[in-house]
């Protein structure tokens, strides 16, 4: 259970996090979604107490997490896949991480087999390739066999296998009643694996929802329709607040009017109609009308 | 993939028997220090200086010798000084390897990134700092006090054919051998302090090496009275006198050796504080 009240953080004149407050509840993914520099890593280094925040305050299961008396038991966290000294190998890291909280070398092999790094723990981290310090850094967060897990852009990096496993590891880990916060920047990742989402844009939340109220909110309903008729049909649903697009022959996508009302137009006017489908928006198109305006390095279209 | 096994106690409130602890946190920064190359190079480089410089020096003060100075009729205490300066000649040489390696431990944290995993493992900071100081304190001073024990074996070697020698027994002998390994141990903490507020390895080990080597040239440069005044509260002049005023008499030294070793422990009490107040008050 992580609760964040009135957090900023400033740096300079610039504003990375604007007051913002959130609480990420134990049992489920919550997904933390945003832009490069809409704060994500920012929010998630005052949560670790890594960055001080200007003003507001974070807790961790009721405490600062610096108050904990055991705080690698509390939150297991992957903030920066490269916080690891280079000329040492995975396993004296990870040893030397769990000596401060008097783990032992058999938790240090257990996280490592979970990991699957059993073949590189003994080579310095120097050599590792983006995947395998991300793995690393999962082995880290759970040393502690923490109640809570932070996770920034941990399928940074991985093959397709890599993303699955971390998929499905931390899909496990929430229904083990943990408390599991993950920051993406890949919305299909997201629309995966989340079950509830917070977005940041500019540094502040622009929603804070279930990712399927998310999709709905964000985007009007779409329904694909077929007809012999398709341009008498077409004619007839013309309105201001009805958007038609004529897909290919005898298609329409219709925006801006239910399935249902489709239907029954159809019917008083005696048109045959041979597919009426509503096609649901994917969490890409939500999050990208979410985010328009929140954006902050935008790329010309191509042309 | 693990299986699911629904029988296991709720994470959140399943009862661990360990935590932080500084005991804890001391191990951890013990397995750090051994566990890099540039640590047991450093180590390695400082015991390679002592005995050889050891070597050189007793040659060159033995083969003075030679004509016409009987030293083997030499007092013992005067017997025991030649043996000694000798001994501890390396030191002034170790003592470069001792900063560069006390800017390393902390400074390759901060180039690499490992400084978030250490803080994200010790949030309260400090204690983080303050095992990094012992472990290196410890481990610089053991290495220390073997390279200057080994030095002296070396020198009592070469001395012996000269009819000179000197026993490990006798205080002035044994002090200053700890008082060099001593002194080395303390550059390594002062240099530690001076990397953790530096924040960067080419940055800490020239501040480091520039505070050393060149600030006692450059103020012996300056024609004025107060530069030469200054001199003898240099790190690296209070700490060669902690050790080798005793023995080394003719250095015109007015300051004691426990003079010498306040002003030594000066410098690194101002590190390390100017470090934990910069550490614990900075995002990492």
């Amino acid at each position: 259970m992580i609760t964040a009240e009135g957090l900023v953080k400033r740096y300079g004149a610039k504003t990375a996090v604007n007051d913002i407050s959130f609480t990420v509840r134990p049992g489920q993914v919550t997904g933390f979604l945003g832009p490069n520099g809409a704060g994500k890593s920012t929010t998630m280094r005052m949560i670790v107490g890594l960055d001080r925040p200007t003003s507001g305050s974070v807790s961790v299961n009721g405490k600062p997490y610096a108050a904990h008396r055991a705080p690698l038991h509390e939150v297991g966290a992957l903030l920066d896949a490269k916080a690891v000294h280079t000329g040492r190998t995975a396993y004296n890291h990870l040893l030397a991480m769990a000596a401060t909280h008097g783990i032992g070398a058999s938790r240090v092999r257990e996280v490592i087999e979970l990991t699957g790094l059993e073949s590189v723990a003994r080579k310095r981290v120097g050599g590792f390739s983006l995947g395998m310090g991300q793995r690393l850094g999962i082995a880290a967060a759970m040393l502690g066999d923490p109640s809570t897990l932070i996770l920034d852009e941990p399928v940074n990096g991985l093959d397709p296998e890599g993303v699955l496993w971390v998929r499905q590891f931390v899909r496990h880990l929430a229904s083990e009643g943990r408390t599991i916060f993950l920051s993406s920047h890949l919305m299909s990742e997201m629309a995966l694996t989340a079950d509830h989402l917070i977005v940041l844009g500019r540094g502040e939340i622009i929603a804070d929802a279930p990712v399927a109220d998310i999709i709905a909110g964000g985007t009007r309903p779409r329904v694909l329709v077929r007809s012999p008729q398709a341009s008498q049909l077409a004619d007839l649903l013309a309105a201001p607040e009805i958007a038609v697009i004529r897909s290919e022959a005898g298609a329409l996508e219709v925006t801006g009017l239910a399935a249902s009302g489709i239907g029954d137009l159809a019917a008083q006017n005696g048109l045959a109609i041979h597919e009426l489908t509503p096609l649901s928006a994917s969490l890409e198109e939500a999050y990208m009308a979410l985010t328009a305006d929140a954006v902050e390095y935008r790329t010309e279209a191509v042309r | 993939m693990t299986t699911i096994t629904p029988q296991q106690a709720h994470p959140a409130q399943r009862t661990r028997s360990t935590s932080l602890t500084f005991g804890g946190v001391l191990r951890s920064e013990w397995i750090k220090l051994r566990s890099l190359r540039s640590t047991t190079w450093s180590y390695l480089i400082v015991v390679a200086i002592s005995l050889g410089m050891a070597l050189i020096m007793s040659l060159s003060m033995a083969s003075g010798m030679g004509g016409g100075l009987d030293v083997g009729a030499a007092p013992a205490d005067q017997q025991a000084q030649f043996l000694l300066q000798a001994s501890v000649f390396g030191v002034y040489f170790g003592q470069l390897v001792a900063g560069v390696l006390g800017v390393l431990v902390i400074s390759g944290e901060y180039s690499t990134g490992m400084i978030r995993s250490t803080l994200t493992a010790v949030p309260k900071r400090l204690p983080a700092l303050a095992a990094k100081a012992v472990v290196l304190f410890v481990a610089t001073f053991v290495v220390g006090l073997v390279a200057n024990l080994a030095a002296f074996g070396v020198s009592s070697a070469v001395f012996a054919g000269h009819g000179v020698s000197a026993s490990l027994a006798d205080p002035a002998v044994i002090l200053p051998l700890l008082g060099g390994a001593l002194y080395l141990a303390l550059v390594s903490v002062f240099a530690l302090g001076v990397g953790t507020m530096l924040r960067s390895s080419a940055g800490g080990i020239a501040a480091v090496l520039g505070l050393i080597l060149l600030l006692p040239t450059v103020l012996a440069m300056i024609p004025a009275e107060w530069a030469q005044d200054l001199v003898p509260y240099l790190l690296s002049s209070a700490g060669m006198n902690m050790f080798t005023s005793t023995t080394a008499g003719p250095s015109g030294d007015a300051l004691g050796v426990w003079v010498n070793l306040l002003i030594v422990l000066g410098w690194v009490a101002a590190s390390v504080a100017g470090a934990a107040t910069l550490l614990k008050r900075r995002d990492a």
